[in-house]
């Protein structure tokens, strides 16, 4: 823990604080789908602990309460979390000199908005402590705010509005941080084919359709940035 | 289901998450991807982020549907987000136009 550390952590919360809060209905509407689900507080909250995957939560929830054969529940959730291997692969640069200790813990913490916030400064800037710090802070404020409005979800389920479309709210969330991103041409192209690409395949088993959809739009993005003409960024 | 079995799905679930989502960040050096691969991961979020977030605007009930209140929703947080850099006034206004078409006027 050093001083160079601490502002990184400082930078990267100051970032990611606007965008986490559309963590916050994601969170509390898997807490009432735990519940709802027929889970105990301990049970509840000990999935949330052991997976912290609001998407894969929700989505094997109602197969682990049917019974369902475990290599479905486990595909089913893998399926999901498949673009987690691309964003570890993305990010993992900016990890390489530091200690396993710590980036198996990094690992674990490496959440949708944190990766998008976050991978353009982790390989760019080359102060390692400064570095872990800009990918730590928002991390752990992203976890603690996950755990604690999953915890209200839990407790409080029932008692929300439930008919405000409050989920639209992680809707917003990530349109915020794709409107950035996009500026450059080849993004979005990349943008516009993973997005279109995802809608059209939206009928294929397992939420698959997603996967291809993101390996569509980065084949589009890539072809794009070769034979589009380099602009400058806005 | 019983308890064991629960925790048992749970730790599935669990490994199934973690196990992507630290695999580079955690073999590190042992571990890379081609200089090729690595250049098309740019796309990568961009790509992953429009593909989560379109259906959720234009998908009603299964069936593509452009013209509805998340569509015109997110039609004006996108303007807003390419005009203004302040953090909160998407999530205000967009909620905003999303009740006040669901409420108001009862789409």
């Amino acid at each position: 823990m050093n001083r160079r550390f601490l502002a990184g952590a400082r930078s990267g919360f100051r970032i990611f604080l606007p965008l986490s809060i559309g963590l916050i209905p994601w969170a509390l509407v898997t807490g009432v789908a735990l519940t709802s689900a027929g889970l105990s507080v301990v049970e509840a909250m000990g999935m949330n602990l052991m997976v912290y995957a609001g998407v894969a939560q929700i989505a094997t929830l109602p197969l682990i309460v049917a019974g369902a054969p475990l290599w479905l529940i486990g595909l089913t959730a893998l399926a999901l979390n498949l673009r987690f291997l691309i964003f570890s692969a993305a990010i993992a640069k900016g990890f390489h000199d530091v200690p396993l200790k710590l980036r198996i813990p990094s690992g674990y913490l490496l959440i949708d908005g944190v990766f998008a916030v976050c991978t353009e400064r982790m390989l760019s800037v080359r102060d390692r402590h400064w570095r872990f710090g800009y990918f730590l802070g928002p991390s752990l404020w992203g976890w603690g705010l996950w755990q604690c409005f999953v915890l209200t979800g839990v407790l409080g389920a029932g008692a929300l509005p439930q008919d405000w479309s409050l989920e639209f709210m992680a809707t917003i969330a990530l349109m915020v941080i794709l409107v950035p991103l996009s500026k450059n041409r080849a993004m979005l192209v990349a943008a516009l084919v993973g997005g279109a690409s995802s809608v059209l395949l939206r009928g294929m088993p397992l939420k698959l359709g997603v996967i291809v959809a993101i390996v569509i739009g980065i084949i589009a993005g890539f072809v794009a940035g070769r034979v589009l003409p380099e602009r400058k960024e806005a | 289901m019983d308890g064991i079995w629960l925790w048992i799905s749970f730790a599935l679930v669990s490994m199934a998450t973690h196990l992507p989502r630290g695999s580079f960040i955690v073999l590190g050096q042992r571990a890379s991807l081609p200089p090729a691969v690595q250049g098309a991961l740019r796309y990568a979020p961009a790509a992953a982020l429009a593909a989560i977030v379109a259906p959720s605007v234009f998908v009603v009930d299964g069936a593509v549907q452009p013209f509805n209140p998340k569509f015109a929703a997110a039609v004006v947080v996108l303007m807003i987000a390419l005009r203004w850099k302040n953090p909160w006034l998407p999530f205000i206004i967009g909620m905003g136009v999303l009740l006040g078409l669901r409420k108001g006027l009862g789409f």
